[in-house]
C-alpha cells in the first residue's frame, strides 16, 4: 500500500474517532476544547440562509423593560399559587393512579389479602413467615426486632395482596423463630378455603396456649 | 519523520479507544439518584436487619463476595470508616452473596470487622442492585436514596468514600 494512502487513511480514522469520543462522552478535553472553538467561531445562521452578528440588542433593550417591584412580587405570588396548584394536582393524580393501579392489579372479585397478627408472644419470637397458596410460594417475610414488636403492641401487618380464581384453594403458612426456653421453633398451619365471587381476606394468628406453655398459629377466614 | 508521526498516531487511536473504553464503564447503569431497593436479611449474630429502618442515617451497604479479592483490601477500610463515622450517624453493611454460608462467615470471621454482615443467599438483592462486578459499595443518604456507587476498589478509594460520607452527613 502506498505510504501516503497509509498515513491518510490513519489520520483519517482518527480524527474520525477522536469526534466520535467528544460526541458521546463530551470529556475528551483535547479534542474537545478544539472542537468547541471551531463551534463557537461559526457565524449562526437565520431560517432564510442569512447569517447574522452576535446578538447584541437584547442586552441593550433589558434596562428599558425593569418591571417594578410591586409588579414583581405579585408575579412571584401568582407564580407560587400556580405552582402550590400545581402540586395539588400532582397529589390528586398520584392518589387517582394508585386507586387505579390497586383496582387493576388487584381486582375485587379475585382478590385475597392475608394479614399477620400476634397477641400477647410470650411463648414464641417471630423471625419469619412463609406462606404457600396452592403449593406454590407467594411470600417470605423475615421479620426484624422492631416490626415484630409492633405486632405485639397489637399491630396488624398485611403481608401478602394477590388475586385467585374462583373455587378451592390451599393455603400453608410456616412460622419459624425462636419457641419456649428460646429453641428454634418452626411451625405450620393449613386452611383450605372455598374462593367465591368478592375479596377474600384471611388473618395468620399466632397466640399462645398458657395451659401448654406453647404456641398457638391457626388462620382465620374473615368471610 | 514519516515513523515518528505514525507512531504518534498510533499512540492517539490508543488514548482514544481507552477513553472510549472508561466512558463505557462509566456509563454502567447505576441506582444514583433513585430509591434504594429494600431488603430484609438476617445477620451473622442471628437478627434480621432492614435497610429502610435505618431511614434517617446515611448507610454504606457493602456488597462483597469471599472469591472477590479486592473484598480484602476493602473491609479493614470499611471498618476503620465505620469505627470513626458510626457515632456521627453512619451505618455501614456488609451484605454477603456467597452461596456457600459457612464459608461467607468464615472469611467475615477472619476479616474480624465490627459492622454487621448480612448473608444473603437469594437472587433478588443482586438484581434489584444490578451487581454486575464485586465488591460493590453504595452509600444511601437520609432519604433512602443511592447518592453513590461504586464498583471494585482499589488502594485509596476510601478517601472517596470518606469525601462522600462527609457530605452526607452534613445534609
Amino acid at each position: 500500500m502506498n505510504p501516503k494512502y497509509r498515513v491518510a487513511t490513519i489520520v483519517h480514522g482518527a480524527v474520525l474517532a477522536c469526534v466520535w469520543a467528544a460526541g458521546a462522552t463530551g470529556v475528551a478535553a483535547a479534542t474537545g476544547a478544539a472542537t468547541t472553538t471551531a463551534k463557537t467561531a461559526a457565524p449562526t445562521v437565520t431560517p432564510s440562509g442569512a447569517p447574522t452578528a452576535p446578538a447584541a440588542t437584547a442586552g441593550a433593550a433589558a434596562p428599558s423593560a425593569a418591571p417594578a417591584p410591586d409588579a414583581l412580587s405579585a408575579d412571584t405570588k401568582t407564580l407560587d399559587q400556580e405552582v402550590q396548584g400545581l402540586k395539588k394536582d400532582v397529589i390528586d393524580l398520584n392518589k387517582d393512579l394508585f386507586v387505579l393501579e390497586e383496582e387493576l392489579l388487584f381486582p375485587a372479585n379475585t382478590q385475597v389479602a392475608l394479614y399477620v397478627s400476634m397477641d400477647v408472644g410470650t411463648f414464641f419470637a417471630l423471625d419469619s413467615v412463609t406462606v404457600k397458596i396452592d403449593n406454590k410460594e407467594v411470600k417470605n417475610y423475615l421479620y426484624t426486632t422492631r416490626e415484630a414488636d409492633a405486632l405485639l403492641k397489637g399491630g396488624v401487618q398485611q403481608i401478602y395482596l394477590g388475586n385467585l380464581k374462583v373455587g378451592k384453594h390451599e393455603m400453608v403458612a410456616f412460622f419459624t423463630g425462636k419457641g419456649p426456653h428460646t429453641r428454634d421453633y418452626k411451625r405450620g398451619a393449613t386452611i383450605s378455603f372455598d374462593k367465591g365471587v368478592g375479596a377474600k381476606y384471611l388473618e395468620l394468628k399466632i397466640t399462645d396456649r398458657v395451659p401448654k406453655h406453647q404456641p398457638e398459629f391457626s388462620i382465620k377466614d374473615w368471610d | 519523520m514519516r515513523r515518528v508521526l505514525l507512531a504518534s498516531l498510533a499512540l492517539g487511536a490508543v488514548l482514544v479507544i481507552s477513553s472510549l473504553v472508561d466512558s463505557s464503564r462509566a456509563a454502567a447503569p447505576t441506582l444514583v439518584g433513585k430509591d434504594a431497593p429494600d431488603f430484609a436479611l438476617k445477620s451473622m449474630d442471628g437478627t434480621n436487619l432492614r435497610l429502610s429502618e435505618f431511614r434517617g442515617q446515611v448507610v454504606l451497604v457493602n456488597f462483597w463476595a469471599r472469591w472477590a479479592g479486592d473484598s480484602r483490601q476493602e473491609m479493614p477500610a470499611l471498618d476503620r470508616i465505620n469505627t470513626t463515622y458510626s457515632r456521627a450517624g453512619l451505618v455501614v453493611l456488609g451484605v454477603s452473596i456467597d452461596e456457600d454460608l459457612r464459608r461467607a462467615r468464615e472469611f467475615a470471621d477472619a476479616m474480624k470487622v465490627s459492622y454487621p454482615i448480612l448473608l444473603d443467599t437469594g437472587s433478588d438483592i443482586g438484581r434489584d442492585y444490578m451487581l454486575q462486578k464485586m465488591p460493590m459499595t453504595i452509600l444511601v443518604d437520609r432519604g433512602g436514596v443511592v447518592r453513590y456507587s461504586k464498583y471494585g476498589f482499589k488502594r485509596g478509594d476510601e478517601r472517596a468514600y470518606l469525601d462522600q460520607i462527609r457530605e452526607l452527613l452534613r445534609e
